[in-house]
């Protein structure tokens, strides 16, 4: 009796064990019983066409299609006729909307489209190795990359940086606050693009097991561009577009190594993006516009202007020359003619 | 039905009994004696494995067979030779473009039948030496799917042609005018009933009951079949080189099997011992 | 009335003449040299996926997962005059899985079921053990992720699938990720013939 009062309260638990048992006991068995192929191989040597009978034919294996050369004909003729666009517009047409507007599409196309790769910047590092190395060998297009922005830097400045660059151009739709940076402090950094450009090249010609593609790893945008990458990629350009808000492109200013390049080709440039003296107003709201400190002495400098177009989108005269139409430069430098209102 | 190794005679070397660097084919004549071949020679054992003679054929000889006058068949490449019981070359075969590499020799009813590993075929030539028909050449995939070079078939008393058909894993059963009467064996690792691995049976014979006894490479062993396909037994696995293929056999009256080691050159006589099977 | 030419525009034209024409060397000599075929290519031999062991292995499929481009640029390619062709294919049956109703193995090695399987050459319904089967690998799927070439090796295959890149497709990165990775340093830019 003791006993039964002690199993009493534990006998719909034990009830319900036992349910759950002979549930078990009656449930299929699992895979185990399940029967797994002996595998044996029926063949020792591949059969012929003959073997396997019926008028058989062994064939042709896909192979990989050649490299279109569309894609990249495509590519560089819209790098070319981006460069022309936004020399146009820069430098003869001054209207910053239309600049902005390119600056955009070359975003979509070169930066998110295409992924930012192959870039000019990159193939700085192709044609060192090309340079040094006999084996190694650049494809036609990435040649063509490399001269075309500093050809157009010869002519018309740095007009890839204007708004063809998909790395300046992300950059460059992000200036909203800048702030200015004092001219020796921008000076100093101004070397570090050489600095990288050399160690760029450096790292470029090492013999190939050594050899490192530096500017390639070190992208911010790419990792944007993709929508994945490394985390600290990401995050680098992540924080370059932060500064960005405040401090105009400082990939560009400081750290692009083609940038060296086109600074150095521009100082030639034989039309480029210049502001001319006013001898009546010379107010120097350009130079206070401009984010990039390339405006000295309310004269553009030529090796460091990406030709935005702030500066006469802020100029009194031009407004008031221009409202819808154009005014050439020339007639600005007469003072016999009076601005119109 | 059980079998013992009674014997293990030949070998590699350079003794008169002994092979150099070949033995081919087996037959078994009237009288029990094994001949075998390789080498260019044909060596003429006795069932203990004394070596009887010996005689230097003209070309390396692949396969060997005795037809009822005693007259020994070597099939070599592109021909055959016929000599006497003693050794005395008295006639040839040739079909030049048409036959080549002659792996097994056969006889019934008055005809030849020659297997040629190039065609991938068996060939039945008449007494005049024409060529009668092919057998196998219907095959819809091209013949018989020989992956390791050699056609093997024996002919049965009543006239039917067993031939080994190794790349499709079975052994398949003809008329002599090249009509498939029927098949046994499937591919299977596991089963021993069945054929493993790339390609097997790789040889075969007949016996007097009718029984087909095989040969297998790739763990090399001999088995027998009754008439309609179903495994009697093994005869011995293990007993043999493990890189031996195409080991040729032979069949005596009494039942006393012949396995030619291709690897270590040896003949292996075998013993049915004992209790027959029911039939 | 001619035009006076400052020194610092002669200066200017000169400068402007010497770059271009540096730049229509340069362009000159890199052009003779270029070639269009020096793109990334896979050493099959050193692709460790043909060299693991077959038993119990993980498959490398860094070629997959660790291209820049969502569907990456190598995929799988059946060499099929070196196929065995057999009925049950160890690269596209998982032969180690169960075996259902109809003999073959139930689940498939790829996992994007890219292998398509047909029959060829003359079939006999009596003998499906001995009949052809031609294995093509659907490229619009393949994702390169290599577990075929894993499976088809000996002893269970032939060893006839190897993973090619897709030049159309890649982008001939310079410093491509899956060369990165590669534990065998299978991923190279051979030399232009």
């Amino acid at each position: 009796m003791i006993l039964s009062a002690v199993l009493r309260p534990h006998l719909p638990r034990a009830a319900g064990l036992g349910l759950l048992l002979a549930l078990a006991a009656t449930a299929p068995r699992p895979a185990g019983a399940q029967e797994v192929l002996q595998y044996e191989r029926p063949v020792d040597v591949a059969p012929t066409e003959e073997t396997i009978g019926e008028g058989y034919v062994v064939p042709e294996v896909q192979r990989p299609r050649p490299l279109s050369a569309f894609r990249q004909v495509v590519d560089v003729t819209l790098l070319a006729v981006a460069l022309v666009l936004a020399a146009w517009l820069a430098i003869f047409r001054r209207q910053r909307g239309w600049l902005v507007a390119l600056t955009s599409a070359c975003l979509l196309y070169f930066g998110f489209y295409r992924e930012g790769c192959v870039c000019p910047i990159g193939s700085t590092q192709n044609v060192a190795v090309a340079l040094v190395d006999h084996t190694y060998a650049v494809p036609h297009y990435v040649i063509v990359l490399f001269v075309l922005p500093l050809v157009a830097a010869l002519l018309f400045g740095r007009v890839f940086c204007a708004g063809v660059c998909p790395l300046g151009a992300i950059q460059e739709l992000v200036v909203l606050k800048p702030v200015e940076v004092p001219a020796r402090l921008d000076k100093a950094l101004g070397w570090l693009k050489w600095l990288y450009l050399g160690a760029a090249v450096y790292f470029a010609v090492l013999p190939a097991v050594e050899r490192d593609f530096v500017i390639c790893r070190f992208d911010p945008f790419v990792g944007l561009f993709r929508f994945t990458g490394a985390a600290w990629l990401l995050m680098l350009g992540g924080a370059m577009l932060i500064a960005g808000v405040f401090v105009g492109r400082p990939y560009c200013r400081w750290l692009c190594p083609y940038g060296a390049l086109l600074s150095a080709f521009s100082r030639y440039a034989w039309r480029p993006f210049s502001i001319t003296p006013d001898r009546e107003l010379d107010c120097g709201l350009c130079q206070s516009a401009c984010p990039y400190g390339a405006i000295e002495e309310r004269r553009a400098v030529r090796t460091s202007c990406f030709a935005c177009g702030r500066c006469y989108r802020s100029c009194p005269v031009h407004h008031a020359a221009t409202a819808e139409s154009v005014v050439p430069a020339s007639a600005l430098t007469s003072p016999a003619e009076p601005p119109k209102p | 039905m059980e079998y013992r190794l009674a014997q293990r005679f030949g070998g590699r070397g350079f003794a008169p009994h002994q092979f150099r660097q070949a033995l081919r084919g087996v037959a078994v004549d009237g009288g029990g004696r094994l001949h075998a071949v390789g080498d260019s020679v044909v060596k003429v054992f006795d069932p203990d494995g004394t070596l009887l003679r010996q005689w230097a054929t003209g070309q390396p000889g692949e396969s060997a067979a005795v037809d009822d006058e005693g007259r020994v068949w070597v099939g070599q490449d592109g021909q055959v030779e016929i000599f006497s019981p003693e050794g005395e070359r008295v006639d040839s075969r040739r079909d030049p473009g048409r036959l080549g590499l002659v792996t097994a020799v056969g006889f019934g009813g008055g005809d030849v039948f020659l297997a040629d590993a190039t065609a991938r075929w068996v060939r039945r030539y008449g007494s005049d030496g024409s060529l009668l028909n092919n057998i196998g050449d219907q095959h819809r995939k091209g013949g018989f799917h020989i992956p390791n070079g050699v056609v093997d078939f024996a002919v049965d008393d009543g006239g039917v042609l067993h031939v080994a058909n190794p790349g499709m894993h079975r052994v398949e059963r003809y008329s002599p005018d090249g009509t498939l009467l029927g098949r046994f064996g499937r591919f299977d690792g596991q089963d021993p009933a069945g054929f493993p691995g790339c390609c097997n049976p790789t040889n075969l014979t007949v016996d007097d009951q009718g029984r087909v006894i095989v040969s297998e490479k790739a763990g090399p062993r001999v088995k027998v079949y009754d008439p309609d396909g179903e495994l009697l037994t093994v005869v011995a696995a293990g007993v043999f080189d493990p890189g031996a293929k195409n080991m040729d056999l032979a069949v005596d009256a009494h039942g006393r099997l012949y396995v030619a080691d291709t690897a270590t050159l040896e003949i292996c006589a075998f013993e049915p011992t004992g209790r027959e099977a029911t039939a | 009335m001619s035009k006076k030419h400052t020194r610092r525009e002669v200066l200017g034209h000169a400068a402007r003449g010497t770059a271009l024409a540096g730049l229509g060397g340069l362009t000159g000599l890199l052009w003779m040299k270029a070639n269009a075929t020096f793109a990334w290519s896979i050493n099959a031999q050193r692709c460790i996926n043909s060299r693991l062991g077959a038993v119990g292995v993980e498959v490398c499929e860094r070629c997959a997962t660790e291209c820049v481009l969502s569907l990456s640029a190598v995929r799988a390619v059946n060499e099929f005059k070196a196929c065995g062709r057999c009925y049950i294919c160890p690269a596209y049956f998982q032969i180690t899985s169960a075996v259902g109703s109809d003999g073959l193995p139930t689940e498939k090695v790829c996992p994007r079921d890219a292998i398509k399987r047909e029959a060829i050459g003359w079939i006999d319904p009596d003998d499906p053990a001995n009949n052809f089967y031609e294995y093509t690998i659907d490229e619009t799927l393949c994702n390169g992720c290599g577990r075929c070439v894993l499976e088809c090796k000996e002893p269970a295959g032939l060893g006839s699938i190897r993973l090619e890149v897709r030049h159309d497709t890649c982008l001939d990165c310079n410093r491509c990720a899956i060369a990165q990775a590669c534990p065998e340093d299978a991923f190279d830019r051979p030399e232009p013939t």
